[in-house]
């Protein structure tokens, strides 16, 4: 009896291991159902700027180098590189064995083609199996550069662009959908999932309607709604605090009371408030262009900001000229943070006026992705995304891009406001989901357990 | 003016005045009626007004309460018991509430006045509100709510919830706008605005119909600030172009404290009332041209039956003036213009009569005047005949010698009596036949300078001075020989009425139509009696005159057209003058020719 007894707890000791190991083993097969709010219209990688969109282009298109989660390039569809001293030309021996969707395979010709559409400003030549790139100044993040969307490597293909990643494009309706279907050629191997369905346009509501309702496999999660799906104790993933909201000038500061206003701003902004009330936690206040967990010194700002409203004059906007504060009226935060601003700068006499349009206007209320993991080049990147001039900088040294940041801040063109957060709410059937720091979700490993019947 | 013409205005002012004046108080009678009818609707209107006004107060309490009821108001007020609150969780929740309730305001403070939520504007967190701190409004009231986008009016009701030692507020409200005046039930040519800024500038941001927006809203911003700086309910007429005319009743709209927040504008067309008016003139205009047409027949038939036999006595009369005694008149009526027909055809027919009589005593009388002076002509003559004759039959009865030289003294002196008498004869004769002037062009002043040089030497012989005042150079169609020769009798009568001397002045004077012609001496002037007779033929003063100078002048003057006239006075002498008419009808073969 003990024996049987030692048995049979044996047996179902290993039946229990082989059930547990089943349902945390990879599965392939089954397709992801996922909805996004953005509505793209071109299926060009270069306009893919959200993180949502650049996790679906990863998946189709790759580049010659990607970031690891700490930011540093690690090759991809390049073998190695080198710099010549100096730092102003480059030498990628692109990979071998590599094909695109239509089964071509990878030349260096096509790398060129490439980099020559999304980077007018670098000479890009083929050296047989090598892509040379020479900038027109010293530039050592290269690298990292060669890592944003509009660097992936693609070519047509059936009337779409063709990549190299783990999923081929099978349907494309602008603005409305988007379907994958696994690469079995991929050179990593075949992807678990059998094919991503992809649909625009939806509504964090709806999206969270639709996980519920199991019509959906992923739904976005709006930064002020993060702590109530968290309450309501759904799958949440989330990002570290990156995407950036500011108020961006559109031009210079014409008069004297014009920049004493733009200077007294950041002071007499409640961001806590913003931060903790409007975005219920899903952000914070920002002082700088970059987060601090990808700069390192951000606090910096920050501790010189929070010092400062004592010591403001009060300002006073001239008679008959208020601000005019657009933002984009089909988003409630920006709606709602517009709002609080203005009542912020009602509280000190300065007169704002919101208006949910796009025409013209003297400031706007923004909200930038961060476009890189790399801190040299996301702030480039949001430098060319608010049409700004970033300082040159020859190194990337710390140094060097608190100086670049500080200039940025210090031109009166912009005043960073707040840092969200990105977030995901999965359904029970998807496994294997990763959220990179910046957004970046981690499509290519996610297999799924649907429930039978 | 002519007396049909006095007829026609008399009759038409006698129908358009009264016409005029039953307009004018129509009209007066039809504005004050729908004035009246006007602000009877708006004062029904607002009291609608305020009847929805109550009744969506109540309804608004009612979403208040049942706001109040809920579950996150619930967790609110168990959040604002405790001793440091965090509010944050319930930023939505009064967007929520809001929408349940079918809400457009509605907020969430404690009892220290911080809002907690706010559905209209969810960033207002941590503000005060100052309805709160004030005393609570048992019943709906109108408040002002500052909105992102201005101020916006509507009607609110506060509800307090206990929290343990804490108090718990909702605001709840809606908005005064297009639908809630849509709700409101219009008579026809009315309509209902509100305008929701009083006492800011006017904006037309701030104006809400209920029907199509508003064209040229801005007219209505004196009656707007005329309201807003009185705070006391006004009125006025607006002419929105093209005829469109409304009445506009305002009626400010205050709120817990009296303060003027909106004002309700009652507008009324005055099309129905511009449509009777234009059909009171236009039936006013149709009754002015009938009666127009009216008078004018009326004063034509007035004038059938009055002017008309009136305008032919007239005419009848100007017959007679110019000598046509014979003039009849039609007299058969039996009225007064008939008896006037008969009494001037009987006035015709008796001057008639009386000239018949005149004519034949005057011809007697001529004939017994031409005796008279035939026989006084004769006689002078024929007693030197008859003293010859007797001297010649004496000397004839003497013989001799004697008798021969008294025969042809006799002989002598018969002779020369007998030429005077066939000078006499001769005179008469030539009176009777005066010649028909024979018309040519002729300028009087050198006909007169003609007169004057030819007796000038028996002027300056009898001592008379004479002097030429001559302004008549147009010439006139006359005979120059007859006219020579009346001016020349008038001068030679002023040269024998001043034997002693004195003063002959010739003077012409241009007129309208002619010329005239005068002849004054300084002489011993004529008495009135002398003046009647002096054109008499025949008649004269003077103890050689023929009595035909002045006959003959008058003769030929008036076979000219024209008029002699005499003024005399004893002592003052005499002043003859001619009155000449133009003629120039009488001149188709002489014209461009005087003398």
């Amino acid at each position: 009896m003990k024996r049987f007894s030692s048995s049979l707890l044996v047996a179902s000791s290993i039946a229990c291991a082989a059930v547990a190991s089943a349902a945390s083993r990879p599965h392939y097969g089954g397709t992801l159902r996922v909805q996004m709010r953005d509505t793209p219209q071109v299926l060009d990688p270069a306009s893919f700027s959200s993180p949502a969109c650049r996790s679906l282009w990863r998946l189709v298109f790759e580049t010659l180098v990607e970031l690891d989660q700490h930011g540093r390039p690690q090759p991809l569809l390049s073998a190695s590189w080198q710099s010549e001293p100096g730092n102003q030309r480059w030498r990628f021996l692109v990979r071998s064995g590599v094909l695109f969707h239509g089964g071509e395979a990878l030349e260096a010709a096509a790398v060129v083609a490439s980099l020559r559409n999304g980077n007018p400003e670098w000479k890009v030549l083929q050296d047989r199996d090598t892509v040379v790139i020479e900038t027109n100044s010293p530039d050592p993040d290269v690298p990292a550069k060669l890592a944003l969307a509009r660097n992936a490597i693609a070519r047509p293909e059936g009337g779409h662009l063709g990549g190299t990643g783990p999923f081929a494009i099978t349907e494309w309706v602008a603005g409305r959908r988007l379907r994958l279907a696994a690469n079995p050629t991929y050179r990593g191997g075949q992807p678990f999932l059998q094919a991503i369905d992809v649909e625009f346009g939806k509504a964090e509501r709806d999206q969270l309607m639709a996980l519920d309702l199991g019509n959906a496999d992923v739904a976005e999660i709006a930064p002020e709604d993060i702590a109530r799906a968290r309450a309501q104790n759904r799958r949440v993933l989330d990002s570290l605090p990156g995407e950036l909201m500011a108020l961006v000038f559109a031009h210079d500061a014409r008069a004297p009371g014009e920049a004493l206003v733009r200077s007294a701003l950041p002071f007499i902004l409640d961001r806590r408030a913003m931060s903790d009330v409007v975005l219920q936690g899903g952000g914070e206040p920002a002082d700088a262009l970059l987060p601090n967990w990808l700069s390192g010194y951000a606090f910096v700002f920050s501790s010189a900001a929070n010092a400062a409203p004592a010591r403001q004059p009060r300002p006073e906007t001239p008679q008959g000229s208020p601000l005019l504060l657009a933002y984009d009226g089909s988003d409630p935060v920006s709606e709602t943070i517009a709002q609080r601003i203005l009542l912020n700068a009602r509280d000190r006499g300065v007169a704002i006026q919101i208006a949910s349009s796009s025409g013209s206007s003297d400031v706007r209320l923004m909200r930038v992705p961060l476009a890189s993991m790399a801190a040299p080049v996301a702030l480039d990147e949001l430098a060319r995304s608010l049409g700004l001039a970033r300082p040159p900088s020859t190194t990337s040294s710390i140094a060097d891009l608190y100086s670049a940041e500080k200039a940025m801040l210090e031109s009166g063109r912009l005043i960073p406001l707040l840092e969200l957060r990105t977030a995901v709410a999965l359904g029970p059937a998807v496994n294997g989901w990763s959220m990179l720091p910046d957004g970046t979700r981690g499509l290519e490993n996610v297999w799924l357990v649907r429930e039978r019947p | 003016m002519r007396f049909r013409r006095k007829l026609l205005m008399l009759l038409a002012v006698s129908v358009l005045l009264p016409l005029a004046a039953v307009t004018w108080i129509v009209s007066a009678i039809a504005r004050s009626a729908f004035e009246r009818a006007s602000d009877e609707r708006s004062s029904t209107l607002v009291a609608q007004f305020r009847h929805e006004f109550t009744r969506r107060g109540e309804e608004v309490s009612r979403r208040v309460q049942a706001a109040a009821s809920a579950p996150e108001v619930m967790r609110m007020a168990i959040a604002a018991a405790q001793t440091s609150p965090n509010y944050s969780f319930f930023l939505d929740d009064a967007r929520a509430l809001a929408e349940a309730q079918r809400l457009d305001f509605l907020e969430c403070a404690d009892d220290r006045g911080t809002i907690i939520s706010s559905a209209q504007w969810p960033a207002k967190f941590g503000y005060k509100e100052p309805l709160v701190i004030w005393p609570i409004a048992a019943s709906p009231f109108l408040k002002q709510e500052e909105m992102p986008t201005g101020p916006e009016l509507g009607l609110f009701a506060v509800r307090g919830l206990r929290a343990g030692d804490r108090k718990l507020y909702l605001i709840g409200g809606v908005r005064l706008d297009r639908t809630f005046l849509s709700s409101l039930d219009l008579p026809s040519d009315m309509r209902v605005m509100l305008y929701g800024s009083a006492g800011r500038p006017f904006s037309t941001r701030h104006l809400i119909t209920a029907g199509d927006g508003l064209q040229n809203a801005q007219l209505l911003a004196p009656l707007i600030e005329r309201v807003a700086r009185n705070g006391r309910e006004s009125s006025g007429l607006i002419d929105w172009g093209h005829g469109g005319e409304e009445m506009i009743n305002a009626f400010p709209l205050t709120g817990e404290n009296n303060q003027l927040l909106g004002i309700l504008l009652v507008g009324s067309s005055r099309r129905l009332y511009n449509q009777l008016r234009s059909q009171i003139r236009s039936a006013a205009l149709v009754a002015a041209g009938a009666g127009l047409l009216l008078a004018v027949a009326l004063s034509s038939w007035a004038a059938a039956r009055v002017t008309r036999p009136i305008e032919e006595l007239a005419r009848a009369a100007h017959e007679v003036a110019v000598g046509n005694w014979k003039t009849r008149v039609a007299a058969g009526r039996r009225d007064e213009i008939g008896d006037l027909g008969k009494a001037f055809n009987r006035m015709t027919g008796d001057l008639l009569e009386q000239r018949e009589r005149l004519l034949q005593a005057e011809r007697v009388a001529a004939w017994r005047e031409l005796a008279r002076r035939l026989a006084h002509e004769l006689k002078n003559p024929l007693f030197p005949l008859q003293l010859t004759v007797e001297n010649l039959l004496r000397s004839r009865r003497q013989g001799g010698q004697q008798f021969e030289d008294t025969f042809h003294e006799s002989a002598s002196t018969l002779l020369s009596e007998i030429a005077n008498l066939k000078t006499i004869v001769a005179r008469f004769s030539e009176f009777s036949a005066m010649p028909q002037p024979q018309f040519q062009s002729v300028a009087v002043d050198d006909l007169l300078s003609h007169v004057a040089r030819i007796y000038q030497p028996q002027l300056e012989r009898a001592g008379i001075r004479m002097t030429l005042e001559l302004s008549a150079p147009e010439p006139i169609a006359a005979d120059p020989d007859l006219l020579d020769r009346a001016v020349s009798n008038l001068v030679l009568n002023a040269i024998e009425a001043m034997p002693q001397g004195g003063t002959l002045a010739l003077r012409t004077h241009q007129q309208a139509a002619g010329v005239s012609i005068e002849v004054s001496d300084t002489g011993a002037g004529l008495t009135p009696a002398e003046c009647e007779r002096l054109f008499t033929p025949y008649y004269t003063s003077k103890p050689h005159g023929t009595g035909l100078g002045l006959a003959i002048a008058q003769s030929v003057v008036s076979d000219h057209a024209g008029r002699i006239r005499v003024h005399s006075e004893p002592n003052h002498g005499t002043r003859f003058t001619i009155e000449l008419p133009a003629n120039r009808d009488k001149l188709p073969a002489a014209v461009g020719t005087h003398v």
